[in-house]
C-alpha cells in the first residue's frame, strides 16, 4: 500500500494555508484545466477515472455532470457538505485538514460544467470546518483561483457557503435545495426535479459531495490511469468498537477485517459481533461477513450498500436490540415528516422497539415488526424512511434470538402507559 | 396534440402526453383514492395513497405523480396495491383520534370514505397514541385539530401556490410534524383561509363559524350566488332548521373556479342574526314607532305620489335585477330618471361609456399584461386576484399605480405609488415613454414632459421608464382601474390618461368599483342616464321598445346621479328620497353632504336588514330580505347574471324588495303584476337583447384615444393628505354580525410613512391625535411605506373611526396628527361643530 492520495497532507499543521497548498503542488490542476484544457475534457477524465459519488448514493461523477444541459445560461454547483449520516466524519476531515482542496475541486467541477456560481451547504456544527474553508475561499479569491477571470482566463466564479440548520434530511439532494433556498428541508418530487436540469432556483444544478470533489484535483493531476492504480483511493469513517476510530483511506473494496486492524483493532480484544458498512442506513452485517470486499457492488448482494463509507463496528458484548431501537430513534427524530409511511412508520417501530426493551414485548410483536418493514419498503418518497428496514430486518432475521430473548423475560402485559403529549398542554389538562 | 396510449387494469386509454396516470384512470371511470394530491395545484406524492403497479417498473409508483407513457401497462387493484393501500391507511389511522362522532368532517371526509373502501378491517396499533393539543385557535375563523390532521400538506401549498399569502406552514418534523401559522407575523390576516377548511381531507382544519353547527347530511345545499363583492362567486349555501349554517364554494371554472374569499365562506351568519328588522316602521312626532305594513305602505306611497316626479332612488348592490329593473320602472312611471346605485361613489361618469364592470374575467388568463390603477385588487375583489395571480404565475407581468402600495405588489414586476390624485401623470408619463419606445410619438401626447411629470408625482423616472417598457410586446393588456383612483380627487384625467396608454398599446378598460349587484342594477335600469341595457336614454329604438312593455314613455331628460341627487335634496329640489338596501348615511363620500340632503328631505324612506345610520334618520322603515333568503338574478363585474335562490326563510315580517316595490305600485295605481319572478326576468330579458343567465353581457367601452389634460393647479396641503383605502375585512352592519370578522377586521390603524413618522415623533403603535377640518379622533398609528412621504393612509368602513376623517368627496382632505402620550382606548372622540359633524345617534326604537 502506497502513499495516502485523499489524505495525504490532511495532518500538516499548515496545509490550510494557500502557500503550502500550492507548495505540494496545489492548483496545478486548475491552472491545467483552464490554460489549457476545454470543459468537456475535465468531464471526460473523470469519467474515465470512475469516479463514484461518495456521498452515499455512488451515482458515477462523470455521467452525473454530463445530465447537466450545456447550453443552459444559468447553472449552480453546489456542495453537499451537510455530512450527517451516523458514523460519518470523513468530510469533515478533508474540510478542516485541507481546504484547498475542496476549493480546487470546486472550481474544476464549475469549469467542466460551466458554472459561474457554486454554493457550499455546510452542516452547522462544522464550525471550525466552515472557519476553515472560508478562509480558504478568501485566499483563493486573493490568489485569482476565485472571482472573476480566473487565472486570467474567461471562467469566473463564486463561492458562497451556507450554513444548514440542523436537518439529516438536507442531507439529501433535493431536500438541500429547498433549505439552500430558504424553505423547509423536505425532498423534491423527481421528476421534474432532478437536479441536473430542475436544480437550485429550478436551474440546471450540479451536486456532488465533499470527497467526490476532492478527488477531481488529483485526477486532473495526475489522469484518470494513475487515479485507479490507487485503488481507488476510498475513504472509510471507522468507528464504533475500534482501539482508534478514526479515517482510513484505503482502495476500494477493503474488507471490514482489514480497515478495522487499521483502526487499531477492536477494542479490549473483543470479537465483532455485527457491524454497519456504509452507516446506519446500509444493513447491518455479522462477522462472517468480515472479509467481504467493501464495495458497491459485492454489499448491493448482500442487500447491503457501501453508503457513505461509514464503517460502525459492534463487538460480541453488543446489545443489537438496543442498537437497532437507537438508530430507528435516529430516523424517527430526523424523518422530514412529508410522506405518511416514514413519518408513521419510524415512530410506530420505536414505540414496539421501546416496548420489548422494557419487558412490553409480545410474540406477535416479531412479525408485526417484519410486516412494518415490509410496508415501509418501496413506499416511501425518499431513502430516508427506507432506512429504517435494512437494520429491522438484519436485526430480525440475523439477531431473532436477542428479540426472543426480551419477549421470554417480558413480565408485564402491554397496556396504555403514558400519553405522550407533544407541545404545549393544552389548556386545563 | 401528442397524445400517448395505455393500459389500465386491462382497458385501452389515449391520453394528451404529459396526463398522469391518476387522471388517465379517472378518465375510464377507475378511481383512485388520493389524500395530498389536489387537481389545482402540482401533484406532491406525499400522501402515497395513490399507489399503482406499473409492469416494468421495479416498485409502486404514485399515480397522481406517474406520467403516462406510452405502452405502459398500469394496474390499480393488484394484491401489491391493495396491500399498500391497506398499509398507508393503517399508517394513517394509528395516530388518528378517531373521534369521527363528534368531528365537523365526519360524512363527508375523504378520510373516512378512503379507509371504508379500502382501509384495513382493524387496527394492530397497541401503542398509545400522539397527542396534541386540541382545538387549536389559529385564527378568529380558524381552528386547528392536529391528533385529526393527516399531513397531507395540501393547506400551506394553498398559500403558497393558490393564494401566495402563506397563511400556514408546517412545523417542527417526523412524527412532530404539525400546522401552523408562521413564526413570523404575517402583517394581515389571510383572506383566502376558508379555502383551506374546504380542501382539508379531514377534520382538522374547520371554520371557527360552522364548527359543531351541523352534521353535513342535515344541512340543504342551495346553489346560489355571494353578493358581498361584485365577484359574484357561485356558492352553495347549506341551511339547517332555517339557519344558514355554512357557505362553499360552488365550481365554477370560469367564475371563481372552486375559491371564495373568506367574507363570503364566513359572511353570512348576519342572516340569522336576531338585530334583523322584522317589522316596518313609521316616523311619528319624531320618534320611529312600529307600524303595520299597511300603514307604512301607504305613506310610502301618499309621499311618493305627492313629490313625483321630485322623487329619486339610491340603491341596487344589495338588489336583485328583479328588484331593480321594477323600481326603476316604477320610477320613470313617476316621471323621474333620478336613479343610481352608485351610492359610494363621489365620481360618477356618465353612462354608458364609463359604466362599472369588467370583461369576461377569463381574458385574464390570455393576458400578458396587468395594469392595476389605483385597484387595490386582492381587498377589493379577492377572487378575481386569484385568478389574476394564476395569470402572473404562468408569465404575463403585472404593475401598479395606485397611491397606496398594493397589497400584491410583492407579486408584481413594479409598483409605482404617486402622490395622491397624481396617478394620471405617471400615466402620461408611462405612455409618452411607451409612444417613444415604438418609435412614434402621437399628436397630443407630445406636450407630456416626463421628467416634470415625474417630479409632480413623486416618483422616479426608472420607476416610470420600467412601467412603460412592461406594457409592450408581452401580448394583451388589461387596464384594471380600481377604487383608490375612481373615488380619488382627479378621477377624470385618470380615465383619460388610461385611454391616452391605451391609445399607445392598446388594453382593454376594467372599471373595477361596485359591490354586489351594483353592475346588474345599471344593467336593469337603474341609472340615471341610460335606458335597460345601458342604451341611451335618448335611443329611439330602446324608448320604443320600453313604451311597447311599458305603455309609457320614460322620461327623456337626465336624471341625477347620486352626489347630484344629494344635493338637490338639500337644496330642496328633490322631496323624496328611497333608499333600498344602501347606507348614504355611512356610504356617501361626502359627509357634509348626506346631512344637509336629509335636513332637505321631505320624506325618506329605507329598506333594509337592520337598522342602518340611514333607516335611523328615515320616515319609513321597511324590513327587507337578505340574498339567501328571496330568488332573482344578480350580475357581477363581468355583468354575468346568475340565479340566487333562497336557502332560509325571511324573519316573519319581512319582504323581499321585489314585493315591496309591487306592493308600493298597487298603492300608486300602478300595478305590477307578475306570475313569478322569472316573468321579471323574462320581462328584462325582451327589453336588454342578448342578455342571457350566465354569460357575460358585453359591456359598452369608449374607444381609446390621446387625451391629455392638464393637472389642476396643486394647492398647498396643510398636513398630511388622506388616502381613503376600504380593506375587505371592515365593520359594515353586516360584517359585524358575522361571527369572526370583527375580528379579522381588528382595530382600524392609521398607515403614516416613516420619514413623516420620524418627523412627527411617533413610533409604530402608537397613539395620535388626527385633526381635520373640526373632527378630532384618537388613532393608533401604523408605521408603513404603503403610503408615499405626506401621505396618511386612512381605513374605510369601521365605526370606530369618525368618516370625517376621510370623507370629503372629490376635495383632497388633509389632517395633521399629534403623538398623544396617555394611553387611551381608540375611538371617535366626536367633537364636531356646524353642520358636518357627526350626528348623534338615534335611539334603537325597539
Amino acid at each position: 500500500m502506497g502513499q495516502p492520495v485523499l489524505l495525504r497532507h490532511v495532518r500538516e499543521p499548515d496545509q490550510g494555508e494557500i502557500e503550502a497548498y500550492e507548495r505540494r503542488g496545489g492548483y496545478a490542476a486548475l491552472r491545467r484545466a483552464v490554460r489549457e484544457m476545454t470543459p468537456e475534457q475535465v468531464t471526460d477524465l473523470v469519467d474515465r477515472a470512475q469516479l463514484r459519488g461518495r456521498g452515499g448514493a455512488g451515482f458515477p461523477t462523470g455521467r452525473k455532470w454530463k445530465f447537466v444541459p450545456k447550453d443552459a445560461p444559468v447553472k449552480y454547483l453546489v456542495v453537499n457538505a451537510d455530512e450527517g449520516e451516523p458514523g460519518t466524519f470523513k468530510d469533515r476531515t478533508l474540510l478542516e485538514g485541507d481546504p484547498h482542496l475542496l476549493v480546487e475541486g470546486i472550481a474544476l467541477a464549475a469549469y467542466a460544467n460551466g458554472v459561474r456560481t457554486a454554493y457550499v451547504y455546510m452542516r452547522r456544527e462544522f464550525s471550525e470546518a466552515r472557519r476553515r474553508l472560508e478562509r480558504a475561499i478568501a485566499q483563493a479569491y486573493e490568489r485569482g483561483y476565485l472571482g472573476r477571470k480566473i487565472l486570467g482566463t474567461d471562467f469566473s466564479l463564486d463561492v458562497y457557503v451556507h450554513p444548514g440548520a440542523g436537518a439529516y434530511i438536507a442531507g439529501e439532494e433535493t431536500a438541500l435545495l429547498e433549505s439552500l433556498e430558504g424553505r423547509r428541508a423536505m425532498p423534491r418530487l423527481k421528476p421534474p426535479y432532478f437536479p441536473a436540469v430542475m436544480g437550485l432556483y429550478e436551474k440546471p444544478t450540479v451536486l456532488n459531495n465533499v470527497e467526490t470533489l476532492c478527488c477531481v484535483p488529483w485526477i486532473v493531476r495526475e489522469g484518470p490511469e494513475w487515479w485507479l492504480e490507487q485503488g481507488p483511493p476510498q475513504l472509510y469513517s471507522v468507528s464504533g468498537h475500534v482501539q482508534r476510530p478514526q479515517v482510513v483511506e484505503a482502495p476500494l473494496g477493503t474488507p471490514a477485517r482489514e480497515l478495522i486492524a487499521r483502526a487499531g483493532g477492536v477494542r479490549g480484544g473483543r470479537r465483532v459481533k455485527a457491524f454497519y458498512p456504509g452507516g446506519t442506513s446500509s444493513r447491518p452485517l455479522t462477522a462472517q461477513h468480515l472479509d467481504v470486499p467493501l464495495r458497491h457492488e459485492e454489499l448491493a448482494k448482500l442487500g447491503s450498500m457501501l453508503g457513505s463509507a461509514a464503517v460502525i463496528v459492534m463487538d460480541e458484548t453488543t446489545d443489537m436490540v438496543k442498537v437497532i431501537a437507537r438508530v430507528c430513534e435516529f430516523y424517527r427524530d430526523e424523518s422530514c415528516g412529508k410522506c405518511t409511511p416514514c413519518r408513521e412508520g419510524t415512530v410506530w417501530v420505536t414505540q414496539i422497539l421501546d416496548r420489548i426493551l422494557h419487558g412490553r414485548g409480545r410474540w406477535e410483536d416479531l412479525d408485526l415488526l417484519a410486516s412494518l418493514a415490509r410496508n415501509m419498503t418501496g413506499t416511501c418518497f425518499c431513502p430516508l424512511g427506507e432506512s429504517v428496514p435494512p437494520s429491522l430486518r438484519a436485526g430480525l432475521e440475523d439477531f431473532r434470538e436477542e428479540f426472543e430473548a426480551y419477549i421470554r423475560a417480558a413480565r408485564e402485559p402491554v397496556h396504555m402507559p403514558v400519553r405522550l403529549h407533544l407541545g404545549a398542554p393544552a389548556p386545563g389538562g | 396534440m401528442a397524445t400517448v396510449t395505455l393500459t389500465i387494469d386491462g382497458q385501452t386509454v389515449t391520453v394528451p402526453k404529459g396526463t398522469t396516470v391518476y387522471h388517465a384512470a379517472r378518465q375510464l371511470g377507475i378511481e383512485i383514492p388520493i389524500f395530498c394530491y389536489h387537481d389545482r395545484m402540482p401533484p406532491l406524492g406525499a400522501c402515497r395513497m395513490c399507489f399503482v403497479q406499473v409492469e416494468k417498473m421495479p416498485r409502486l409508483q404514485t399515480s397522481c405523480t406517474l406520467e403516462a407513457q406510452e405502452g405502459m401497462v398500469v394496474w390499480t387493484e393488484s394484491p401489491e396495491v391493495v396491500e399498500a393501500r391497506r398499509a398507508i391507511l393503517e399508517f394513517l389511522l394509528i395516530n388518528h383520534p378517531l373521534d369521527c362522532p363528534i368531528c365537523d368532517k365526519g360524512g363527508e371526509c375523504p378520510l373516512q370514505d378512503n379507509t371504508f373502501r379500502y382501509g384495513p378491517g382493524a387496527s394492530r396499533f397497541v401503542e398509545p397514541k400522539r397527542h396534541f393539543p386540541k382545538a387549536v385557535r389559529l385564527s378568529p375563523v380558524l381552528t386547528l385539530d392536529r391528533e385529526r390532521c393527516i399531513l397531507c400538506w395540501r393547506c400551506t401549498r394553498f398559500g403558497e401556490v393558490v393564494a401566495g399569502d402563506h397563511a400556514l406552514k408546517g412545523h417542527d418534523r417526523g412524527y412532530r410534524t404539525h400546522i401552523d401559522t408562521p413564526p413570523v407575523t404575517l402583517e394581515r390576516p389571510s383572506k383566502f383561509i376558508g379555502n383551506t377548511i374546504a380542501i382539508c381531507p379531514v377534520g382538522a382544519l374547520t371554520s371557527g363559524v360552522y364548527r359543531f353547527r351541523a352534521r353535513p347530511w342535515d344541512n340543504r345545499p342551495t346553489p346560489s350566488v355571494c353578493t358581498h363583492c361584485g365577484v359574484g362567486c357561485a356558492i352553495w349555501v347549506d341551511a339547517r332548521g332555517g339557519e344558514v349554517v355554512r357557505v362553499r364554494a360552488r365550481e365554477k371554472p370560469e367564475l371563481n373556479d372552486i375559491w371564495l374569499c373568506d367574507a363570503g365562506f364566513f359572511g353570512y351568519d348576519y342572516t340569522n342574526h336576531p338585530d334583523r328588522l322584522t317589522t316596518p316602521f313609521v316616523r311619528r312626532h319624531g320618534v320611529l314607532r312600529e307600524a303595520t305594513w299597511d300603514e307604512a305602505l301607504e305613506l310610502v306611497a301618499r309621499a311618493l305620489q305627492a313629490a313625483s316626479p321630485a322623487v329619486g332612488l339610491l340603491g341596487g348592490e344589495r338588489l336583485t335585477m328583479e328588484e331593480a329593473y321594477l323600481l326603476g320602472r316604477l320610477f320613470r312611471s313617476l316621471g323621474s330618471n333620478h336613479l343610481d346605485a352608485r351610492v359610494d361613489a363621489a365620481f360618477t361618469p356618465p353612462l354608458p361609456a364609463y359604466v362599472w364592470g369588467a370583461g369576461p374575467f377569463h381574458a385574464l388568463d390570455e393576458a400578458g399584461v396587468l395594469v392595476l390603477v389605483g385597484c387595490d385588487l386582492s381587498e377589493d375583489y379577492p377572487v378575481l386576484w386569484l385568478r389574476a395571480k394564476r395569470a402572473l404565475g404562468r408569465g404575463a407581468v403585472g404593475v401598479a399605480v395606485a397611491p397606496k402600495r398594493v397589497e400584491v405588489s410583492p407579486y408584481l414586476r413594479c409598483t409605482v405609488v404617486p402622490r395622491y390624485g397624481t396617478e394620471a401623470d405617471v400615466l402620461y408619463a408611462a405612455a409618452r415613454l411607451a409612444a417613444e419606445g415604438k418609435g412614434s410619438v402621437p399628436e397630443g401626447l407630445d406636450s407630456v414632459d416626463v421628467a416634470s411629470s415625474c417630479l409632480r408625482a413623486g416618483v422616479r423616472e426608472e420607476a416610470v421608464g420600467e412601467l412603460a417598457e412592461s406594457l409592450g410586446g408581452r401580448g394583451p393588456v388589461v387596464f384594471l382601474v380600481g377604487r383608490l383612483s375612481l373615488d380619488g380627487p382627479e378621477p377624470e384625467r385618470v380615465l383619460a390618461a388610461v385611454q391616452t396608454l391605451r391609445a399607445v398599446c392598446g388594453g382593454e378598460l376594467w372599471l373595477l368599483h361596485g359591490k354586489g349587484n351594483a353592475v346588474g342594477a345599471a344593467l336593469a335600469g337603474l341609472a340615471p342616464d341610460a335606458l335597460p341595457g345601458l342604451s341611451p336614454l335618448q335611443d329611439p329604438m330602446a324608448r320604443s321598445r320600453v313604451r311597447e312593455v311599458w305603455g309609457f314613455d320614460p322620461p327623456a331628460d337626465p336624471g341625477l346621479p347620486a352626489p347630484a341627487m344629494l344635493e338637490a335634496a338639500a337644496a330642496g329640489r328633490l322631496r323624496v328620497l328611497y333608499v333600498a338596501g344602501a347606507d348614504p348615511a355611512r356610504d356617501s363620500p361626502d359627509r357634509s353632504l348626506w346631512q344637509r340632503a336629509r335636513d332637505g328631505l321631505e320624506f325618506l324612506v329605507v329598506t333594509d336588514l337592520f337598522w342602518t345610520e340611514t333607516a335611523r334618520q328615515a320616515d319609513v322603515v321597511l324590513p327587507a330580505l337578505s340574498s339567501f333568503e328571496r330568488s332573482g338574478t344578480v350580475a357581477n363585474l363581468e355583468a354575468r347574471p346568475q340565479r340566487i335562490a333562497p336557502s332560509r326563510m325571511g324573519p316573519p315580517g319581512a319582504r323581499s324588495d321585489l314585493e315591496i316595490v309591487q306592493m308600493v305600485a298597487d298603492r300608486l295605481g300602478r300595478p305590477m303584476e307578475y306570475a313569478s319572478v322569472e316573468a321579471v326576468w323574462e320581462e328584462i330579458r325582451r327589453l336588454v337583447p342578448g342578455l342571457q343567465l350566465d354569460s357575460p353581457y358585453p359591456l359598452p367601452r369608449p374607444q381609446p384615444q390621446v387625451d391629455v389634460r392638464v393637472p389642476p393647479p396643486g394647492a398647498g396641503d396643510a398636513g398630511l393628505v388622506v388616502v381613503p383605502a376600504a380593506p375587505l375585512f371592515r365593520n359594515g352592519e353586516m360584517a359585524r354580525r358575522c361571527r369572526g370578522l370583527p375580528e379579522l377586521a381588528g382595530q382600524p390603524t392609521v398607515g403614516v410613512h416613516p420619514q413623516d413618522a420620524a418627523g412627527l415623533g411617533l413610533a409604530d403603535g402608537a397613539e395620535a391625535e388626527a385633526q381635520l377640518e373640526g373632527v378630532a379622533a384618537r388613532v393608533r398609528v401604523r408605521v408603513t411605506e404603503d403610503v408615499a412621504p405626506g401621505h396618511v393612509l386612512v381605513p374605510v368602513g369601521f365605526p370606530e373611526l369618525p368618516r370625517g376623517l376621510w370623507v370629503g368627496g372629490r376635495r383632497r382632505l388633509s389632517l395633521r396628527l399629534q403623538g398623544l402620550q396617555a394611553p387611551a382606548t381608540l375611538g371617535s372622540q366626536g367633537t364636531s361643530d356646524g353642520p358636518s359633524g357627526e350626528r348623534a345617534h338615534l335611539e334603537d326604537p325597539r
